[in-house]
């Protein structure tokens, strides 16, 4: 084919612990839009880094336009014709729209800046996005999706003949979103290859020509056209199995027991309204919405890490105050299993035995503080076994160990402080599939074995594998309630739902505030 | 609980990546690296100059310097632990000797009692700028800073208008004997210690005893390497981070004023340049022994096995007649040379990991 | 909407942006400082001696601060600041007195070598990846030691009248030392707000990530600043050597504090990211102006570190409550309308923050 700009053969990256990407190969051809598609952890950044010079591979081939080339840094990319967007924000705060926008080559004149010649070609970008702000103003004043569409911005500065979207939607609304799409299809006629990432299907296929799907690092389905695809077939190539949710027996759940968590239209200052929800023991409850819905704060605000403004947290019927973790962990019993492994749940640079007694050794405690090695050891063998947790020993440091390895251990901090109320955050991201399965085996028996278990997901799939009762949530609300039957198609539709119907009405004012 | 074991070993990527990944040979260990380095070195130094194995004209003052500046290193150790820095060591150690002196001199207290009233004066100083750090979540580094000049001034000031020559003379009883006493002194019948050691080093050595109880042993120690690691998780596993760090604040603030006594002792008077060069050895020290600037690192056997190295090097050069204004020279070289070494090792063993994946 | 196109508004937005920030706070301070304390003396401190004395010890603390701010903007810290502009000192006057090289040659050569100390120093950084704070602490005892053994205890002073003169010079009563430190000043701020390297600079600091995505080598950004630095230390050495009497192992010894007071006072963040070449240029004034007022009312000298550490410490705490004060307004604001822009992605936000060493 003439027209292929970019193409990568067995592209392989490796990462100390992890094969990030193992054989990855892409065609993107002019004038399409290319959709690509994997779970999280998948290899989907990782490819696009690769592809923009962040990352060089360890092995693999790239040619452009039929010659093979090697990308070196960012800059190689770009001056190749290869833009982004990436999903982590890239913008200098203190920079202005303008600045930011035309940060790869600024006009200049002998060295100096042309801060004039600046604003035109600032203000083409932003008025191809329909956005109205001031050029000069420094973007840390910007709103969140303000600062992504400046992003969007950036990138058409560069002109490039292929423009990667990583997740660009991902704080956008319905509108903003439209907008966006008429601007790809717009460069797509010009001849222009874009690249979509994008976990919502619905949105690939709606502007998509062509799909690559990525599983652990392999492209399981390379550049093919995705009218021969649907919706369902897309996702159990992502998965890696038919996403029926019948691993899971349905069971019962005691419906009139006492909840052990319950909020009562409790408002908070992080702008949550009128939150109520009970957890009853054994009982799963979901909480499912977007990103950016308010679900992980509103549970750092259960824990004491924000202001409660208004309502009634109670615990076990009595109403409780509680100020930090520390308060939620040893005095209510709460274990929160955070979606930031890595940031706020394990001790990368500690031995496994520190990760997983962190949370006991107040109880271990003897005289002078001493905590005896060997109890230690002890507690920490047996969550070892009992999670299956692949270690070379105790003393080994958290951070070498796999994705999944690392989230059991932090897991295992909260089994062993006995806690009586769980609440899980996205556990799965960024785990392969087989751990991925195990540790929904385990909510699932912790759950049978009577805890009361809040879980977040942003995996509809994981949602309705596991939850009793998926409790929906958007703009910081609780927009409605499902029980589970666990027929996915339905309940999936429903819950769409509710998230759709709230999301189109409540956009509105946000997309045209400056 | 019982819970369902996850499938079999039939995972084999994930076995592959939890291998044991990388493991330093014994002899790579930088602890032992130092305590072979000290040992030859004093050995070469003891060959090329016999003077240098003196006991009493020699080690004495050494192990002397030694000590004082192990316990130097030891405060500013225990705030990097948690990952904070420590720039007013020097001035901490002043602030506390100022107490000390001024027990002596116009309270007439005894020995014990001035020292307990300077540790005292040093923790309390230590856990305000903690507490200033937790509350207004402002970076140590400035904090430090600016407290080591307010110290800076407000020692002095406070010098100035208690004494006459800005000094405090007064010396109580038992303080000439610990300044000059060593092991020597101290017989068991017919038995008695070596001259070299000074008995002064006696708090050192409470200190590392302390230091390496907390640190090893106890529920404190840990929860303060955790904060130093990880502040967020630590928070979130329910470790009150906020209270750790002024304790460890309160620890330095208290062990550098141990150092200032001990070096006021050393000289026979408190004035107010006590502490003046505290900050450099500080860091070389604990840096050198390999506590990690980041946090959650920490080994107190090192510190006192960076400090031996520092002293030794300075010693050895200065018999060899090196000058003493070349003997910086060497020890910036020494810092940042053994510091790229182990960067190299480091870099060395991602190398292996990432093969090996 | 409101879109601000024409120039006149944009004007207004700017000026209301400045009335608002630290320097504009720093240049009230230093105007009130100086009038109170020309009242205080009675006219006295307007008077030509006193303004020249007042300037010609003012060029070395706003070098040494902007010395420190450049390497602060890229997340960096320079303390080989005092050493390093104390060596260059002692090397110009070594060679000037026992070497008898001319003054011109001597001041290149002194400068030349504290800005390739710099860029060694920046060089070594990059290559070993270890913490700038530990370098710099290492370069910085080797320059103490180089020090001493140009000068060892001895005051150089025999040297150049020519250069002495020239510090000591003062045409319309500004002294020409102090000219040489705000042009330094003005070419800086042209350099970071004007010029694309300058801009880079910059980038990398505020964002390294983003920096690096746009195709800016954040290596390159760090050697840039500490080479930056050491050109600077070396004119602050140079003016230091031009209005001292002589030069020995002394010099520089006090610098290292006032050099991360001034950017600090000034409004300069040690994330990096920002500069502000007036406000550390206004910073070194307040602390001019505390020294000065120490010497007309004749107290102590250390009530000068006394208050320069509670004016530090003021600043930073009171610029932490302000922006507390600012979010809480900001979440106050969004809750009203339906979707407050925060990001699941980004939770550490809530934790508080620990006050690490950076």
């Amino acid at each position: 084919m003439s027209n292929v700009l970019l193409e990568c053969q067995a592209i392989v990256k490796v990462f100390p612990g992890v094969r990030a990407l193992d054989g990855v190969g892409l065609r993107l051809t002019a004038g399409s839009v290319h959709a690509l598609l994997g779970e999280n952890g998948a290899g989907k950044s990782t490819l696009i880094k690769v592809l923009t010079g962040v990352h060089t591979p360890n092995s693999g081939r790239l040619t452009w336009c039929g010659d093979e080339v090697h990308l070196r840094s960012p800059l190689e990319a770009t001056r190749t014709g290869i833009g982004v967007v990436h999903q982590e924000r890239n913008l200098i705060p203190g920079f202005s729209v303008a600045e930011n926008i035309t940060l790869q080559s600024p006009p200049s004149h002998r060295g100096l800046i042309d801060r004039a010649a600046m604003t035109a070609p600032a203000l083409t970008c932003l008025g191809e996005l329909g956005l109205d702000i001031d050029p000069d103003q420094p973007v840390r004043e910007l709103s969140v999706a303000q600062q992504q569409l400046v992003e969007i911005a950036k990138a058409l500065y560069t002109e490039s003949r292929v423009l990667l979207l990583d997740e660009p939607t991902a704080s956008l609304s319905p509108q903003e979103a439209e907008r966006l799409f008429e601007v790809v299809r717009r460069l797509t006629a010009r001849g222009t290859c874009v690249v979509f990432v994008s976990h919502k299907l619905e949105e690939v296929f709606a502007i998509c020509d062509t799909v690559t799907v990525l599983r652990d690092g392999r492209s399981v389905l390379e550049s093919s056209p995705l009218a021969d695809h649907t919706q369902d077939d897309v996702v159990s190539l992502m998965v890696g199995r038919a996403h029926s949710a019948t691993e899971m027996r349905p069971r019962e759940v005691d419906t009139s027991a006492a909840p052990v968590l319950s909020l009562d239209r409790v408002s908070t200052a992080a702008g949550h309204r009128d939150i109520s929800l009970d957890v009853r023991p054994g009982e799963i409850v979901g909480l499912y919405g977007l990103v950016g819905a308010g679900r992980s704060e509103l549970v750092k605000a259960v824990l004491g890490l924000d202001r409660v403004t208004g309502g009634e947290i109670r615990l076990h019927g009595k109403p409780a105050r509680i100020a930090s973790p520390r308060q939620a962990l040893h005095v209510f019993g709460i274990g929160y299993l955070t979606e930031n492994r890595k940031e706020e749940g394990v001790f990368l640079e500690q031995p496994i035995v520190r990760n997983i007694t962190v949370t006991v050794w107040k109880r271990l405690a003897k005289a002078f503080g001493f905590v005896s090695s060997r109890e230690e050891q002890e507690v920490s063998h047996d969550l070892v076994e009992r999670l299956g947790i692949r270690i070379s020993g105790l003393g080994q440091n958290a951070g070498e160990l796999s994705g999944g390895n690392q989230q059991k251990v932090s897991l295992a901090k909260w089994l062993a402080a006995d806690t009586r109320l769980l609440i899980v955050d996205e556990p799965t991201v960024g785990v392969d599939v087989r751990t991925k399965h195990a540790f929904h085996e385990l909510i699932w028996e912790l759950a049978r074995d009577g805890l009361p278990i809040l879980l977040i997901s942003s995996d509809l799939a994981e949602m309705i594998t596991l939850a009793d009762r998926v409790v929906v949530m958007a703009d910081h609300r609780i927009r409605g309630e499902v029980d589970n039957d666990r027929d996915y198609e339905r309940m999936s539709g429903r819950i769409i739902r509710i998230i759709h119907d709230r999301a189109l009405s409540a956009v509105g004012p946000k997309a045209v505030r400056a | 609980m019982p819970v369902a074991p996850p499938d079999g070993d039939t995972n084999t990527a994930e076995a592959t990546a939890s291998r044991p990944v990388h493991r330093l040979p014994f002899w790579v260990n930088q602890r032992l690296g130092l305590l072979v380095l000290i040992v030859s070195l004093s050995a070469l130094f003891g060959v090329l100059r016999p003077a240098f194995l003196d006991e009493r004209l020699v080690l004495f003052p050494l192990l002397r310097d030694i000590s004082t500046l192990t316990v130097v290193a030891l405060a500013q150790m225990v705030v990097l632990s948690v990952g904070h820095m420590n720039l007013a060591v020097g001035r901490m150690a002043a602030f506390g000797a100022l107490f000390a002196g001024f027990g002596y001199d116009r309270l007439g207290l005894p020995l014990p009692l001035g020292l307990l009233l300077c540790l005292f004066a040093g923790a309390a100083i230590g856990a305000l700028t903690g507490w200033i750090i937790t509350r207004t979540g402002v970076s140590s580094f400035v904090v430090t800073l600016a407290m080591d000049f307010a110290l800076l001034g407000l020692v002095s000031l406070l010098y100035s208008a208690l004494t006459e020559n800005a000094a405090f003379t007064t010396k109580p009883s038992g303080l000439a004997e610990l300044r000059s006493y060593s092991l020597a002194d101290i017989c068991v019948g017919p038995v008695c210690g070596s001259p070299a050691v000074p008995q002064l080093a006696q708090f050192t050595v409470l200190a590392l005893l302390g230091l390496g109880f907390l640190y090893a042993c106890t529920r404190i120690g840990r929860e303060l390497l955790l904060t130093g690691a990880n502040p967020a998780a630590a928070e979130l596993s329910g470790i009150p981070t906020g209270r750790r760090v002024i304790l460890a604040h309160t620890l330095s603030g208290l062990l550098a004023a141990l150092a200032g006594f001990m070096a006021a002792v050393s000289t026979g008077t408190f004035r107010a340049s006590i502490g003046d060069d505290f900050m450099l050895p500080s860091f070389l020290g604990a840096v050198l022994g390999g506590t990690l600037l980041t946090g959650g690192v920490v080994s107190v056997l090192g510190v006192l096995l960076g400090t031996s190295l520092v002293g030794v090097i300075r010693k050895g050069l200065d018999l060899l007649g090196v000058g003493l204004e070349s003997l910086n020279i060497y020890l910036g070289c020494v810092l940042l040379l053994a510091l790229s070494a182990d960067r190299v090792r480091t870099v060395l063993s991602y190398r292996k990991v990432v093969r090996s994946t | 909407m409101i879109t601000i196109r024409d120039r006149g508004a944009r004007g207004v937005a700017v000026l209301r942006r400045f009335s608002r920030s630290t320097t504009m706070t720093l240049l009230c301070v230093v105007l009130a400082g100086y009038v109170a304390l020309g009242v205080a003396s009675s006219g006295s401190f307007f008077e030509g001696p006193s303004v020249r004395t007042f300037l010609q010890y003012l060029a070395t603390p706003v070098l040494i601060g902007l010395a420190q701010m450049i390497a602060l903007c890229v997340g960096q810290l320079n303390l080989a600041v005092g050493a390093l502009g104390g060596f260059t000192a002692c090397l110009m006057g070594v060679l000037m007195a026992d070497q008898g090289v001319p003054a011109g040659v001597a001041v290149a050569a002194g400068v030349l070598t504290a800005t390739a100390v710099g860029l060694v120093t920046g060089l070594f950084i990059v290559a070993t990846k270890i913490n700038g704070f530990i370098v710099t602490l290492g370069t910085m005892t080797i320059l103490l030691g180089a020090q001493y053994r140009l000068a060892g205890t001895r005051t150089v002073d025999g040297y150049s009248a020519g250069l002495r003169d020239l510090g000591r010079a003062a045409p319309l009563n500004v002294p020409l030392v102090f000219v040489t430190a705000l042009a330094a000043a003005a070419l800086l701020a042209a350099f970071l707000y004007r010029s694309s390297a300058g801009r880079r600079l910059l980038a990398a600091g505020g964002n390294p990530l983003a920096a690096r995505l746009s195709g800016i080598s954040t290596d390159r950004q760090i050697v840039l600043a500490h080479t930056l630095s050491g050109l600077l230390i070396g004119v602050a050495a140079l003016t230091a050597t031009a209005s001292l009497p002589g030069v020995n192992r002394s010099v520089g010894g006090d610098w290292l504090l006032p050099s991360f007071a001034a950017p600090i006072i000034g409004g300069v963040a040690l994330t990096g990211g920002s500069v502000a070449v007036l406000g550390t240029v206004l910073a070194a004034f307040v602390m001019r102006l505390i020294d000065a007022a120490r010497a007309q009312f004749s107290l102590d000298p250390s009530w000068v570190n006394f208050l320069i550490g509670l004016v530090v410490l003021g600043t930073v705490v009171g610029g932490r409550i302000h922006q507390t004060h600012l979010e809480k307004k900001g979440s106050s604001r969004g809750r009203t309308p339906p979707a407050p822009p925060e990001s699941d992605a980004q939770p550490a936000v809530v934790l508080p923050h620990m006050g690490g060493a950076r």
